[in-house]
C-alpha cells in the first residue's frame, strides 16, 4: 500500500515537473515569436484585441459592479455588526482598504475574468484548432503566438486594471451606502478616512497584481487551448485551464501581498 | 519545363502519421507549370503539402524554393516563405468569426503594405472574380460549400503567391458550382505565371490543363506524366485506380 502510494505521488510529480517544462517550452515560443514583432502591423491585431477587451472588461462590467456592491456592503454589515459603534468611522476606511482594495478587489476581478474570459479563451483556442484554423493562419505565414496570445495579453491588462479599480470604487460606495442604514457616517469623513488609509503601496500592489492577472490569466489559457488533439479533449482542456488559472491566480496574490504588506 | 525553377523536392524521405510515408520522392516545378499529384488513400500525397510549406521539417533529403533550402529558413525566413504561398487546404479552414470579406482580408492586413483601401479594392476585385458579392458579410457557418471554397480560395491567392497549393479542394463540390474556381486558376497559371500543384483523390477533375500527374502509392512514385500519358491510362497502377478497380497492382488491405 505504501509502495503503491509512493508510486502515486513520484508519478504525479513526473506529470507535474513535465507540465511545467512544457509550459516552459510555450513561454519560450511566445519569446521566440518576437523575433518576428518587427514585421507585426498592428491593425491586423487591433480587431482582436478590442473584441478581447470589450468582452474582458466592458461586458463583464455588470458582474463586477453587482459583486462589488454586495461584497461592500457585507463588510460593512459585518464590521457595524460584530465592532463597536463608537469611532467606527476611524476604521470603516481602513478596514474597506484592507479587505476590498488590497485583497479581494483585485482578487475577485480575476476570479471573475478567469470564469468568464479565461474559459472562453481556452475554448476558442481549442476549437478553432480542431477546425485547422489555427493551421491554416500558421500556412498563411502568420505568426499564431503574436497573433493570438499577444493581443489577448495586452486586452487582459488594460481590462482587469480597469476592472479592480471600478471593483474597488463601487465596493467603498455600495459599503459607505448599506453603513448608512446602520450608523449614519458623514460622506466627507468616510471618504477622508478612505484617502488617509491609502497609501503607494496599495496603488503600486493592485498595479502589479492587474499587470500579473493580466499576463497569467490569457497566458494559462491559451497554453491550454492550444493542447486539445481532439474534440473531446477540448472540455478536459478547458476545465484545466480554469482550474490551474485559479491556483496561480491564489497563489500569485498571496506572495504579492507577502511581498507588499508582510 | 517554365522559366524558372521555383520548387524542388530532392529524394524526400518523410514518416508520418498513421505510418504514412514518402519515400525518396523527387519533383520539380517551374514558373507557370502545374502538377497534379493523386493517389489513394495513405498514400503519401497529404504529406505533400504540409512538406512544402514547412509544417514537416522531420524528413530526409531537401526541398528548395527558388534554390534554397527551405529546411535553412530561420524563424522569420519561414513565415515570409509562406506568404510566397497559397495554401489551399483540406477543409478550407476558413476563420469562423471572421466573414468572408475578412478572411481574404486577413493575410493582405497582417503581410502586404496596401493601405487599408487598397487592401478592401484587393478583396473587392478578388470577390468579383469568385462571385463572392452576395455573401461577403457572412461567416464561413452560413456558407455553401462552394461559397466556402471560393473564400478559402481567394485567401490564399490574395498575395499574388508565387506557388499555389490545392489539397482535396474540389473532393465535396459541386462540378457546376467549382467552375468559377477552375476558371481563376486557370488564369492564374496561364496569363500570371503562378505554379500550381494540385493534391487530389480526383485528378481528373484537373485534366483538362494539367501539365503533368504524379500517382503515389505506399509512398513511392508510381506514375509520372504529361496529361496524354494520363488519358491514356497504359500505366497498370494508374488504370486501377482511375477505374477504381479492386484488381490490380495495388492492394487494397
Amino acid at each position: 500500500m505504501i509502495q503503491g502510494l509512493i508510486r502515486g505521488i513520484t508519478k504525479k510529480g513526473a506529470l507535474f515537473f513535465r507540465g511545467i517544462r512544457d509550459f516552459g517550452r510555450f513561454i519560450s515560443s511566445i519569446f521566440n515569436s518576437f523575433q518576428s514583432f518587427r514585421y507585426l502591423r498592428f491593425r491586423s491585431i487591433y480587431t482582436i484585441a478590442v473584441n478581447q477587451t470589450r468582452f474582458t472588461g466592458f461586458d463583464a462590467l455588470p458582474l463586477i459592479i453587482f459583486i462589488a456592491l454586495l461584497l461592500g456592503g457585507t463588510i460593512i454589515i459585518q464590521a457595524t455588526k460584530n465592532f463597536p459603534k463608537f469611532g467606527i468611522e476611524e476604521f470603516l476606511g481602513n478596514l474597506l482598504v484592507i479587505i476590498i482594495a488590497r485583497e479581494l478587489g483585485p482578487l475577485v476581478t480575476a476570479l471573475i475574468v478567469v470564469s468568464r474570459s479565461g474559459s472562453a479563451i481556452a475554448t476558442e483556442i481549442a476549437t478553432q484548432k480542431q477546425k485547422k484554423e489555427i493551421q491554416s493562419l500558421e500556412v498563411l505565414g502568420i505568426d499564431t503566438t503574436l497573433y493570438i496570445v499577444f493581443p489577448r495579453i495586452v486586452a487582459s491588462i488594460i481590462s482587469i486594471f480597469s476592472l479592480i479599480i471600478i471593483f474597488d470604487m463601487v465596493g467603498f460606495f455600495g459599503g459607505y451606502l448599506l453603513s448608512l442604514t446602520t450608523v449614519y457616517i458623514p460622506l466627507d469623513i468616510f471618504f477622508q478616512s478612505l484617502l488617509d488609509s491609502f497609501t503607494i503601496a496599495d496603488l503600486i500592489g493592485t498595479l502589479i497584481k492587474s499587470f500579473l492577472y493580466g499576463i497569467l490569466i490569457p497566458l494559462i489559457c491559451c497554453y491550454y487551448g492550444f493542447k486539445p488533439e481532439s474534440d473531446f479533449q477540448i472540455p478536459i482542456f478547458v476545465s484545466k485551464a480554469v482550474v490551474r488559472t485559479l491556483v496561480v491566480i491564489f497563489i500569485v496574490n498571496v506572495l504579492v501581498s507577502a511581498l507588499f504588506y508582510f | 519545363m517554365g522559366q524558372e525553377e521555383r520548387l524542388r523536392f530532392d529524394e524526400v524521405t518523410c514518416f508520418g502519421e498513421n505510418s504514412i510515408s514518402l519515400i525518396d520522392f523527387s519533383l520539380t516545378l517551374g514558373e507557370g507549370e502545374n502538377l497534379v499529384i493523386f493517389g489513394p488513400e495513405n498514400s503519401g500525397i497529404s504529406l505533400i503539402c504540409p512538406l512544402v510549406v514547412g509544417s514537416i521539417a522531420d524528413y530526409e533529403g531537401a526541398i528548395y524554393y527558388r534554390g534554397q533550402s527551405i529546411k535553412d529558413f530561420n524563424y522569420v525566413e519561414l513565415h515570409n516563405y509562406r506568404t510566397r504561398l497559397g495554401y489551399l487546404q483540406a477543409g478550407y479552414g476558413l476563420i469562423n468569426n471572421m466573414t468572408v470579406e475578412e478572411n481574404i482580408l486577413l493575410p493582405l492586413r497582417y503581410h502586404s503594405d496596401l493601405s487599408s483601401a487598397d487592401a478592401l479594392r484587393k478583396v473587392d476585385e478578388l470577390i468579383k472574380e469568385l462571385r463572392l458579392e452576395h455573401c461577403r458579410n457572412l461567416r464561413p457557418v452560413d456558407l455553401l460549400k462552394y461559397e466556402t471554397l471560393n473564400t478559402a480560395y481567394a485567401r490564399a491567392i490574395a498575395l499574388n503567391p508565387d506557388i499555389i497549393l490545392l489539397e482535396h479542394a474540389l473532393e465535396t463540390q459541386c462540378l457546376i458550382n467549382a467552375q468559377v474556381y477552375l476558371a481563376s486558376i486557370r488564369k492564374r497559371i496561364f496569363r500570371q505565371g503562378s505554379s500550381v500543384i494540385v493534391v487530389t483523390y480526383e485528378p481528373e477533375r484537373y485534366s483538362h490543363f494539367a501539365d503533368s500527374f504524379i500517382m503515389l502509392y505506399k509512398g513511392n512514385k508510381v506514375f509520372e506524366g504529361d496529361r496524354d500519358a494520363f488519358l491514356e491510362q497504359k500505366n497498370p497502377y494508374l488504370k486501377q485506380y482511375m477505374e477504381a478497380s479492386l484488381e490490380g497492382p495495388m492492394k487494397i488491405v
